[in-house]
């Protein structure tokens, strides 16, 4: 008994005590921090001005539109290739327009050929029956002039009743006439083709060429064309799928020059007053910030915007502007694709310590 | 003299266990309603303590605690990166969402959206699949304890949808499926968590995905983890990023007491916890000093008898310390050796506990103080004492 009095009881005690110890030892152990996959990215300025960016083509993205709806027909450039400035990207429908087009042509031709026919007159054809008839009454003429010679040579007026005489005088001026007549008419045809008849033939001809550039322009309108060198960088429609004129949601190509990429970085509107365009800046991806590039200075677009969420949805309401600064990135520098977005650091001038007081944690207002 | 003291105090069997026991129970009382109550008020910041990567904790001007929180704009996340010392800063969504279990019934949930590139903020322990599953479609990572009480089904129903005799607790198992605001889920990973005051079941996700989980509101940065740069205090960087930005950041340590204050001052659980934890800690007084009191009136009359012998005032205060000092270290060992037993048996489970190392210091000098103070006063009555009044009796 005196053994448990005197040892068992300091022992449990001690053990008791040691218990306790461990207690708080393991029961106080700091919480192993979880770590993230990645270490974000750290900025290599001291001061600077943070910004997301989204990466884009340096011509933008080019959401192409078509200019004439129908269906499609052809694609001729798949996603991911590049296309020189003028090639067709999309064919769309064309048969009604090119029958249109043949039709005008035809036309066209119509009036020039009838110019052509206008401007070649007189037909010799035709020449030589009037030139004959002016002979024809060209000897009729010489006959009753003779007839009336003779009837003037007769020296009795007896021998010749006065009717007859003045039938032939008559005869004579009728022949006159008549010679007149053919010859006018020998003259209309040797004029060829009268001056207004050519001009109206001309003006039919110009209404006629603008009517086929009418056709061509609707032609070309079933294709749409690269604006300029770039790469296809979405496709939104197949081929036998209607394709819609106008703004749609998603446009049917986009197109970008993707041979200098551009950051388009978002400036918060309290942060712009320390942002300098001369500054080094720098672009981190996303993911694995130990890839950065350095990145230049393009250009700021003058007018501030509201910031984009980048959750795509369409309920966004947002009450703060960015400004919105432009920087050159070569693609060789950052494995990087157009809509991608990184984290932009640019160097900044040193703030001004705190202006203001620090916010204190402030009670219930009473 | 020392011998004879000890000998007093161990002498008579029964008197002694109880003299043990009394300071003991002082001591376990003390010590595991401190611990249950300190247990309790961690947990209140439980979600600060368990995400302790980032040194700062960014909010709205107007947050006052953890479980409340105001969004913030998403360019907000840009300015405290731009503030020189942030070595990085994370976005974070946490809020209370509604979620649907496969069987239908439904369940608030506190969702964490961790930034998408980095996925830090994460759960501390990671008990089945990865952090890095997340980036899977409709990825979630659900705390086990809910995943097998809250967010369990039972295999059957009766026709009263109560649990039909023989069903057995389906818990949510890593593929399972579930819908939060209407939008699904997949389990990819289990973690361990920290039990928080209210206990929801936690959901991890990605800041992007918990977006669409989200209900439409303006703002949708509920938080930004920030971590300070190498060399830079983790305060004065708080006070730097609050002065430019005007936004509160907070170190961990300080955003845990600022959500403890805000329970003290707005809620009632401190309070009245509070009070039981002091009358635990006044019973625990009053045993312990009644206890060694009445042991040292009970030894008076050796006390007299040692005094009529000729031992001076002097030498009976020294044997009557080294007595409460004896007692009262073993009584204590035991009483916070039993407090621990009681800690470790119940880790785990709803009950909180957590003993710091303050606890056990601060009962260790209740003890002391109760034990001097009772020999204090006993002493009086020793010295007082007439050493015929042993041979009246």
């Amino acid at each position: 008994m005196m053994i448990v009095r005197l040892a068992l009881l300091p022992i449990l005690s001690i053990a008791g005590i040691c218990l306790a110890a461990y207690s708080v030892h393991a029961g106080n152990l700091p919480i192993v921090p979880a770590m993230g996959i990645v270490t974000p990215a750290a900025s290599p300025f001291k001061t600077r001005v943070s910004a997301s960016g989204i990466i884009e083509a340096k011509s933008r993205n080019i959401a192409l539109g078509v200019g004439r709806p129908g269906l499609v027909t052809a694609l001729p450039h798949d996603i991911g290739s590049t296309a020189a400035s003028g090639d067709i990207l999309i064919q769309i429908d064309d048969r009604d327009t090119k029958a249109r087009l043949f039709a005008r042509r035809a036309e066209l031709l119509g009036t020039q050929q009838e110019l052509a026919r206008l401007k070649s007159l007189p037909r010799p054809e035709e020449v030589a029956p009037k030139a004959a008839a002016l002979e024809v009454r060209k000897a009729q003429l010489a006959d009753a002039q003779n007839l009336l010679e003779l009837a003037n040579k007769v020296a009795d007026p007896r021998a010749l009743s006065r009717e007859d005489l003045t039938r032939r005088q008559s005869a004579v001026r009728e022949a006159e006439a008549n010679v007149s007549e053919a010859q006018s008419q020998l003259q209309l045809i040797k004029a060829g083709a009268w001056q207004p008849d050519l001009d109206i033939a001309s003006a039919k001809i110009a209404v006629a060429q603008a009517a086929v550039s009418s056709a061509e322009a609707e032609q070309e309108q079933t294709q749409v064309r690269a604006p300029f060198a770039g790469e296809v960088l979405q496709v939104n429609v197949r081929v036998g799928e209607y394709a819609a004129a106008g703004q749609a949601a998603q446009a049917a190509i986009v197109l970008g020059d993707v041979t200098t990429l551009h950051v388009r970085a978002d400036i918060d509107e309290m942060d712009t007053w320390r942002f300098r365009p001369e500054a080094v800046a720098r672009a981190f991806l996303r993911g694995n910030p130990s890839i950065s590039a350095k990145i230049t200075f393009v250009a700021i677009e003058p007018l501030m915007v509201p910031k984009r969420s980048l959750t795509g949805s369409s309920r966004e309401q947002v009450d703060t502007r960015v400004l919105q600064v432009l920087y050159a990135l070569d693609p060789k520098d950052l494995p990087v694709k157009p809509g991608q977005l990184v984290d932009v650091s640019i160097e900044a001038t040193a703030a001004p310590e705190a202006q203001s007081q620090p916010i204190q944690s402030q009670g219930v207002p009473k | 003299m020392n011998r004879i003291a000890i000998k007093m105090l161990v002498g008579d069997v029964a008197k002694y266990f109880g003299i043990l026991l009394g300071i003991g129970f002082a001591a376990l009382l003390i010590t595991q309603q401190s611990s249950i109550f300190t247990g309790l008020m961690a947990r209140s910041f439980a979600f600060i303590s368990d995400t302790s990567l980032p040194d700062l904790w960014v909010t709205d001007p107007e947050v006052k605690y953890i479980d409340e929180l105001e969004p913030m704009q998403s360019t907000a996340l840009d300015r405290v990166r731009g503030v020189p010392g942030v070595a990085w800063a994370v976005p974070m969504y946490k809020a209370l969402l509604r979620g649907r279990l496969p069987n239908g019934m439904f369940r608030s949930v506190i969702v964490v959206g961790l930034d998408d590139a980095t996925l830090i903020g994460g759960p501390p322990k990671i008990i089945e699949g990865s952090l890095a599953e997340l980036r899977r479609a409709d990825g979630v990572i659900l705390d086990i304890v809910s995943a097998r009480t809250r967010l369990a089904s039972y295999s059957a129903l009766d026709e009263h949808g109560n649990p039909a005799p023989g069903a057995t607790l389906l818990p949510l198992r890593v593929g399972d499926t579930l819908q939060i605001n209407d939008r699904r889920a997949v389990v990819v990973g289990l973690c361990e968590v920290s039990r928080t005051f209210q206990s929801q079941p936690m959901i991890y996700t990605t800041f992007s995905r918990a977006l669409t989980y989200a209900p439409p509101e303006r703002k949708q940065l509920s938080l930004i983890l920030a971590k300070a740069a190498p060399g830079i205090d983790p305060e004065t960087l708080g006070l730097r990023i609050t002065a430019t930005t005007q936004l509160r950041a907070r170190t961990s340590w300080q955003f845990s007491w600022d959500t403890v204050l805000y329970y003290t001052k707005n809620t009632g659980i401190v309070i009245n916890f509070g009070i039981a934890v002091a009358l635990g800690f006044l019973v625990g007084v009053a045993i312990a000093g009644q206890t060694f009191y009445n042991f040292t009136l009970d030894n008076l009359r050796y006390f007299g008898a040692l005094k009529a012998m000729g031992a001076s005032n002097w030498l009976l205060l020294r044997m009557v310390l080294l007595q409460s000092l004896t007692a009262g270290t073993i009584g204590y060992g035991l009483g916070v050796g039993a407090a621990a037993l009681f800690g470790i048996e119940v880790k785990g489970s709803e009950l909180a506990f957590r003993m710091t190392w303050h606890i056990p210091a601060i009962s260790a000098g209740a003890v002391a103080i109760i034990c001097a103070l009772s020999a204090i006063v006993s002493m009086i009555k020793v010295i007082r004492l007439e050493p015929a009044v042993v041979f009246r009796g």
